[in-house]
């Protein structure tokens, strides 16, 4: 009897090299269902380049991945596209397609996506169930046929969000969400994506550079270097001075987080000329 | 715009294709009798204009307006770049030197119907993508600047081929191919239309049946691939398509420039981005600006028929420049 897989997704010994470059030496990622999962590192790390192989986006050299205890190469790319979604760093800035347009487009794996509205079959109620629902939950009602390229950086990225949830995967994986927003837009996605996570039992597999936030709203931390997934720990435990000095070879203060106590990541002072 | 007034619009763009279809065979030099509409056999003069010279020469250039067309928004959409089309990306140009070097070389043979022409202004067609795909493979990624670049690139290096095999043919041969490189839709006859019609039809049943994937592929690739399309295999059913469309249309009319270019941009503006709707309309627009251009063509001078080529180009440059130029770019 096989025992059923506690991971919904794991990566082992994963290797990519281009070139002369090691884009990926022996990543390993491991996911259950409902975690959440930061995976930070310095830039040209191996984060993305990670991330697009759980994707079937890019082919490692070698290695191993299990996707619901299947290997990813046995599935089709409609079968993936049922487990996990995919939200890119930014949406191109020229796209004309309406928010409900982008979003219906997500139900392609379930043979539905024929455009706005009426555009479902008229038996795919269930995708036109889970299109409103992610509309809702990301509050972009208001923008349903606005077109993408008029709308702000926060607004196209919760329409981005609203697509990926009306995919209906397990797992949402997301490439520095935040990365490309003002302050109060970054909260207002932050908080989204805790509310995502809380009310419908996702795993969130992310890429941030944002410390803080890994270390608040996060169960787990990876810490990427050169290709190498060095530390995989509880996010206390990663929110060390040593294990960031090794990471990103940076010599930063720790404080905890005068309200939830979390560790936070404050600059040096003798850093600053 | 709703999907409901989209409908309406494609119908009415329907009504304006038919209205159009209807006219234009009427106009010309000579207006014969009403009554020709009964005598499709008869071999009075009327009779000869109206139905084996006009009413071919309107079917012809509908189907190649709707290819072209077609060939536009599937290249727009695939390199996400308003100015591709088969014509800037060099499968034209391909095709064309493959109808060169058969007009060059008095081939003359068929294969399962189709003519020696036609299959090597495929095989033209279908080497040149090869070619694109080759080269941007070979630099390591199929990003579609790449693509676009080797296909700019390949499209100059066919057409110094056609003018070195044009320079050193007959005079015979070489006239032949200097008039058929301007585009002309004049020598018409029911024969062009039906050796045009499988080449048009099977093109545009296998796009019609991509527009969700189009719609992804023109996001991003990554994103059709994150949503569940075999990119690859999509774009190759998309390439390929597009070549059979484009290859009957040089090998029956020559290459007929810009309008590829325009009647996407034109139906986007006026449609949006939606391939559910941006095809059909893209069609019909296409084949009611062409038809109307060959009208323009053969009534601007009296003293000869222009070329729709040449119409086609004197219109198309300008609105090149225009999209260049556009600030406000939201495309494609």
């Amino acid at each position: 009897m096989q025992a059923i897989p506690t991971d919904i997704i794991k990566a082992s010994d994963l290797n990519l090299r281009i070139g002369s470059t090691q884009l990926l030496d022996a990543a390993s990622l491991a996911i259950s269902a409902g975690e959440r999962l930061a995976i930070v590192g310095p830039n040209g790390a191996g984060k993305t380049t990670l991330i697009r192989c759980l994707l079937g986006l890019t082919q490692p050299d070698s290695g191993h991945i299990e996707i619901n205890g299947r290997p990813l190469s046995k599935l089709s790319h409609t079968e993936l596209a049922r487990q996990i979604s995919y939200v890119p760093q930014q949406l191109a800035e020229r796209i004309s397609f309406t928010a409900m347009e982008f979003i219906s487009m997500s139900r392609y794996a379930y043979g539905g996506g024929r455009g706005a509205g009426g555009g479902f079959k008229q038996t795919d109620e269930e995708g036109l169930e889970a299109t409103e629902q992610a509309i809702e939950l990301t509050g972009v009602g208001h923008l349903r046929h606005q077109a993408l390229s008029t709308m702000s950086g926060g607004e196209r990225q919760k329409v981005s969000i609203a697509a990926a949830l009306a995919q209906q995967t397990p797992t949402l994986i997301l490439d520095e969400p935040s990365a490309h927003l003002d302050p109060k837009q970054r909260d207002i996605i932050h908080d989204l994506l805790a509310k995502i996570t809380r009310e419908q039992n996702i795993s969130l597999i992310v890429i941030t550079h944002d410390l803080n936030w890994a270390s608040a709203e996060f169960d787990r931390i990876i810490g990427m270097k050169a290709g190498q997934t060095m530390v995989d720990t509880q996010a206390d435990a990663f929110m060390q001075k040593q294990t960031l000095m090794d990471i990103f070879d940076a010599d930063w203060l720790l404080h905890p987080h005068p309200e939830s106590g979390r560790p936070m990541v404050l600059p040096s002072p003798s850093q600053k000329p | 715009m709703t999907d409901h007034t989209k409908s309406k619009l494609l119908v009415a763009l329907l009504g304006i294709t038919l209205l159009c279809a209807l006219v234009t065979p009427w106009l010309g030099h000579i207006l014969p009798q009403w009554d020709v509409i009964f005598r499709p056999g008869a071999d009075d003069i009327d009779a000869i204009i109206f139905w084996q010279i006009r009413v071919p020469r309107v079917l012809l250039s509908l189907l190649a307006g709707a290819g072209l067309s077609l060939g536009g928004v599937v290249f727009q959409a695939l390199f996400r770049n308003p100015l591709a089309t088969p014509f800037t990306l060099g499968v034209a140009s391909g095709a064309s030197l493959g109808v060169t070097i058969a007009i060059v070389s008095g081939i003359h043979f068929s294969l399962l119907g189709l003519s020696g022409t036609s299959l090597a202004a495929l095989s033209g067609a279908i080497l040149s993508i090869a070619l694109v795909y080759g080269i941007a493979r070979a630099s390591g990624k199929l990003s579609p600047t790449t693509m676009l670049l080797g296909g700019v690139a390949i499209s100059f290096f066919f057409s110094s081929l056609i003018l070195l095999l044009q320079y050193l043919s007959d005079a015979g041969s070489s006239f032949r191919v200097l008039h058929w490189l301007m585009g002309d839709i004049s020598r018409a006859s029911m024969d062009s239309v039906l050796q045009l019609a499988p080449f048009i039809i099977s093109g545009v049943l296998i796009v019609s049946l991509l527009h969700r994937e189009l719609n992804l592929l023109s996001i991003t690739d990554d994103m059709a691939a994150s949503r569940g399309v075999n990119v690859d295999r999509s774009r190759q059913l998309l390439f390929f398509a597009v070549s059979l469309m484009v290859a009957g249309i040089i090998t029956v009319c020559g290459p007929i420039g810009f309008v590829g270019i325009m009647a996407p941009h034109i139906c986007r503006l006026i449609i949006g981005s939606n391939h559910r709707f941006l095809i059909p309309a893209s069609l019909l627009f296409g084949a009611t600006f062409l038809t109307l251009c060959d009208t323009l063509a053969r009534n601007i001078s009296s003293a000869a028929e222009v070329p729709v080529g040449i119409i086609t180009a004197i219109l198309g440059g300008p609105f090149f420049l225009w999209l260049l130029l556009r600030k406000n770019r939201s495309l494609p």
